[in-house]
């Protein structure tokens, strides 16, 4: 509505979840989460420049002098809360107070028309943001105790024929760290604020920072007050009202003294809430520009349910024969562009050929196997293709086929927390856990598994290969107990491609383990293991033996009481 | 997010821990009065115990007991009793701390007892921006250093907010309260106290008036929810009740009655905001209506010549409170009584915009006509006060 043209929020800092989608006009974007601070990576956390702090008033505090202590060039920040208590307010003007804007503790924040919305300030849907005219930079300053008076005024103003230069909700608590007094400052030197529009209430001394600065003449720009609650004089007994601040402890605090004191040092001190909107007219008019916005498109925006990337490009057709003649196609074509789809992004040659690799040796190993026994027997019933696909893939787990993530999680957290393997193993096996990627049935110490041997040949192509290191290193400890336990291949391929991943894909320890827990490492099993499930399936349906039913000396059946 | 009163017997624990000597007593629970003579006060926040009579200096036991039962029958129920302390009156001072934007104000004056107010000359004040100014300002100002130390030290640990010692009375190195009055900050509770210093709890806050019945209804609702929800008893048979919205839209419309002559019609004061929800409204507007439906306007007690009641559903333009949700809490809860309404002749008049209010007050226009209770409808076009203004006339009439 402004006319910018990307989103000035850096993210969110949430536990909750990666990412939270917002409209940026028309469109959806999807605004990244952090756990905390900390985790806003350095090159987003040059831009930030505000915070919008919603947390609770027990924890109003602590998190934002954990903003200013991440972000000490910030401009400053909007609390939110109600009930930050006093005690808390006065150590954040001590801590932040003249350094930093700060609208709050409490009200709706502070807005800077067609620049800066930080906080409810002014409304939250689209129909309320055009009432108001906040797209406009205006020339009248509106400054309120109350945060639902400051949009009032805000339409007063538009209104009166006027526009809104800035506006920033002081916030009903007693201690607002950005005092009136700054407020007021910074409107006498915005060089487009003309005039100022004041919502006030009983209760504290707040309005006294205005007649002083009008007294002293640091205040020179016309400005209209509304203080609220002469209704208090209709109690026996001073009444608390809604805000933190508004209730009456001396004669000086009542809402007719603070009219009274302003009216005589200058103010335009109106006694109707009517009277005070047809003197805002009355102020100096100045030419208005509105950025004319079809609201329409705004309120009829529905948030999408769902959200993915274009996983591959729908428009560019690959083409293989061309004039008469094969296309000579790049090397490892195919494994390149799976890889593309899962990532996103064209991978290194060296990647593509160790994906081309380990797709080449994953696509079966014989029928043996469960998942494969499993796509046989259900192909026997008398089951379709997905049918006895879906069987073999369904055996995917923990024992079968799924130990490559599991290993890859092993290796980088080992490398991540520079362990030794010695007391990784220690600790694992104290847990009494296995060892993912470690350990086989027939290849042992002396007898090598080929397969291995041939994936090691990728770490003579990298600079270094520390999950491979590690994971070699955690085999030598094991297999210091029982020849049985070396780097079998589920583990060697999850440390050479961490090693990969790390140097030719350029991927940091963040981004390996959002993969890892995705349970990307999965996927090198199961796309070769499904064409090797297909493979069985077609040979069952090719022999046509009939229903399988396991013979009876191959079934121990146990009686029911045994065990007694 | 407000400052609310201690119970003297519990500022004083905290000021003075194991030292503290006073009893506590509460009508409705075991009371008994230790052997010897005592000071009894009436303990809830009261200004000016000592003009009222509810102060009962050095007495034995029988006559505190016939004392304590005649304040009972006045409406008070929480008392203490203290040591008592013979003293000159030239010997009393002055002494009160209060949290102030740049610390702790600290005001002080040698001579103080009930007239302090008349000498206002007599008061030094001092700030502490910390306790390490505490040996400074002891020493200008003559109060022993362990006295104030202490008192800064139980204002900073329990989150005060204001404390008045008004007489104190010191001999040497030793102090002695003799009257107390501590404000507290609400938004404190959750910090204060540990296993084994307990600090203050919602328990210990007095209450300087009987709570009406819909008043801690709304209180214990407004415990369980983020968003603000606060409603005061004015007048039980006033003739304008109020379902206001927004903490300082809803002063700048109760001031609209007051400008206007009806002050002591209104029946209610308080507020809803901070975005409850559909049925937190609900909940909270029940209980306005149960009270505009009680109250009898006309009678003795005041209220519009008329008989005629009106209810005010008005508020600002809110920021972010959703005017479609909360309407439609109001209408469940006017739902229920519509047909006792119109016999009442009650007149519904409605002011409010914010985020969905064209769907909001088309929703309460609709339903209004349909029940026959319309008054008037309006949004953010037209002034704040505009709703309270009809309504008033129409009491008036």
């Amino acid at each position: 509505m402004t006319g910018k043209r990307a989103p000035s929020v850096v993210g969110v800092i949430t536990a909750a979840r990666k990412a939270q989608k917002f409209f940026f006009g028309p469109r959806e974007v999807l605004i990244p989460c952090y756990k905390d601070f900390a985790h806003v990576p350095s090159l987003q956390g040059r831009r930030v420049r505000w915070l919008l702090n919603a947390q609770s008033g027990r924890r109003t505090l602590e998190s934002t002098s954990a903003f200013f202590k991440a972000f000490p060039r910030a401009l400053g920040a909007h609390l939110f809360a109600e009930n930050v208590p006093e005690k808390h307010a006065t150590e954040l003007i001590k801590r932040f107070g003249g350094k930093y804007l700060i609208a709050g503790p409490s009200g709706v924040g502070v807005l800077v028309a067609g620049s800066l919305k930080l906080g409810a300030i002014g409304g939250t849907d689209a129909a309320q943001i055009d009432a108001g005219r906040l797209a406009t930079r205006g020339s009248v300053a509106v400054i309120s105790t109350s945060g639902g008076m400051t949009n009032e005024l805000i339409r007063a103003v538009v209104r009166a024929g006027k526009r809104v230069s800035f506006s920033l909700s002081i916030g009903g608590d007693r201690f607002p760290v950005t005092s009136l007094t700054e407020v007021l400052r910074l409107a006498e030197a915005d060089q487009e604020t003309k005039a100022i529009a004041y919502f006030g209430e009983l209760g504290g001394v707040d309005e006294y920072e205005i007649v002083e600065m009008l007294r002293s003449k640091k205040l020179s720009k016309p400005i209209v007050c509304y203080i609220a609650g002469v209704i208090d004089e209709a109690f026996d007994e001073h009444m608390q009202f809604g805000h933190a601040k508004a209730l009456v402890a001396r004669q000086d605090e009542s809402a007719r003294a603070k009219r009274q004191a302003l009216g005589d040092a200058g103010a335009s001190v109106p006694e109707t809430f009517d009277e005070f909107i047809r003197a805002l007219e009355l102020l100096p008019l100045a030419a208005v520009h509105d950025i004319v916005t079809d609201v329409t498109t705004y309120m009829e925006r529905r948030p999408s349910i769902l959200t993915t990337r274009k996983v591959v490009d729908l428009d560019s057709v690959p083409r293989f024969v061309k004039n008469k003649k094969l296309v000579k196609q790049s090397d490892n074509a195919f494994p390149a562009a799976t890889l593309r789809a899962l990532l996103g992004k064209e991978v290194d040659p060296v990647t593509a050929a160790c994906a081309g690799n380990i797709f080449e040796l994953l696509i079966d190993h014989g029928g043996h196997v469960s998942g494969a026994v499993n796509t046989m027997i259900t192909a026997r019933a008398g089951k379709d293709m997905v049918s006895s696909l879906a069987a073999g893939l369904l055996t995917v787990g923990p024992r079968f086929g799924g130990a490559v993530n599991d290993a890859a999680l092993a290796w980088h957290e080992g490398v991540r927390e520079g362990s030794r393997a010695a007391d990784f193993v220690e600790a694992r096996t104290k847990k009494g856990a296995l060892l993912a990627g470690i350990g086989h049935r027939k290849y042992r110490i002396g007898i090598p598994d080929p397969r291995v041997e041939a994936l090691a040949e990728f770490t003579t192509l990298l600079k270094k290969h520390p999950h491979y290191d590690f994971a070699r290193q955690v085999e030598s400890v094991t297999t210091g107990k029982n020849g049985n336990l070396i780097l079998n291949i589920d583990g060697t391929i999850a440390a050479i491609l961490l090693d990969i991943f790390a140097e030719k894909e350029k991927m940091s320890a963040e981004e390996l383990g959002e993969l890892l827990d995705a349970e990307f490492f999965n996927a090198l099993f199961i796309i070769p293991r499904s064409v090797g499930f297909i493979a069985h399936f077609l040979e069952q349906k090719k022999n046509d033996e009939g229903l399988f039913r396991l013979p009876d000396d191959l079934l121990f059946e146990r009686d029911n009481d045994e065990n007694k | 997010m407000a400052r609310v009163k201690l119970s003297e017997y519990k500022a004083k624990q905290l000021l003075l821990g194991s030292e503290y000597r006073g009893v506590q007593l509460r009508s409705g629970e075991k009371m008994e009065i230790p052997k010897g003579k005592w000071v009894a006060k009436v303990d809830q926040g009261v200004k000016k115990r000592m003009k009222q009579g509810l102060v009962a200096v050095n007495k034995p036991r029988t006559e505190l007991q016939a004392k304590i039962r005649e304040w009972e029958k006045k409406g008070f129920s929480q008392f203490v009793l203290e040591p008592y302390l013979a003293h000159e009156p030239s010997e009393e001072q002055y002494f009160s701390l209060e949290r102030v934007r740049e610390g702790i104000r600290m005001l002080h004056a040698r001579e103080g007892g009930i007239d302090i107010e008349a000498h206002p000359e007599a008061v030094q004040t001092y700030i502490v921006h910390s306790l390490t100014d505490a040996a400074k300002i002891a020493q200008r100002s003559g109060l022993p250093e362990a006295f104030l130390r202490a008192m800064l030290e139980a204002f900073e640990r329990n989150f005060f907010a204001f404390l008045e010692i008004n007489p104190l009375v010191i001999r040497g190195s030793e102090a002695h309260l003799l009257d107390a009055a501590v404000l507290v900050d609400s938004a404190g509770e959750f910090f204060v106290g540990t296993s084994d210093r307990p600090g203050w709890t919602e328990r210990d806050v007095v209450k300087t008036k009987m709570s009406h019945r819909a008043e801690e209804a709304v209180a214990s609702l407004a415990s369980t929810t983020p968003a603000s929800l606060k409603l005061t008893v004015l007048n039980q048979n006033g003739s304008l009740f109020l379902l206001l919205s927004g903490g300082g839209g809803s002063i700048v419309i109760a001031d609209e009655a007051k400008l206007l002559g009806a002050g002591a019609e209104l029946g209610n004061y308080g507020e809803y905001s901070g975005g409850p929800s559909r049925e937190e409204t609900y909940l909270y507007a029940k209980e306005v209506i149960k009270l505009m439906l009680d109250a009898k306007p006309g009678s003795a007690q005041g209220g519009s010549a008329s008989g005629r009641r009106a209810l005010v559903i008005a508020g600002g333009i809110a920021n972010f409170t959703d005017v479609r949700s909360t309407f439609l809490g109001i209408i469940d809860a006017l739902a229920g009584v519509a047909a006792t309404m119109r016999m009442h002749g009650v007149k519904v008049f409605v002011r409010r915009g914010g985020p969905n209010e064209r769907e909001g007050l088309a929703l309460m226009r609709d339903f209004l006509e349909k029940e026959g209770l319309f008054g008037t409808v309006h949004g953010s076009d037209s002034e704040i006060t505009s709703a309270m203004r009809e309504a008033v006339t129409f009491v008036r009439v």
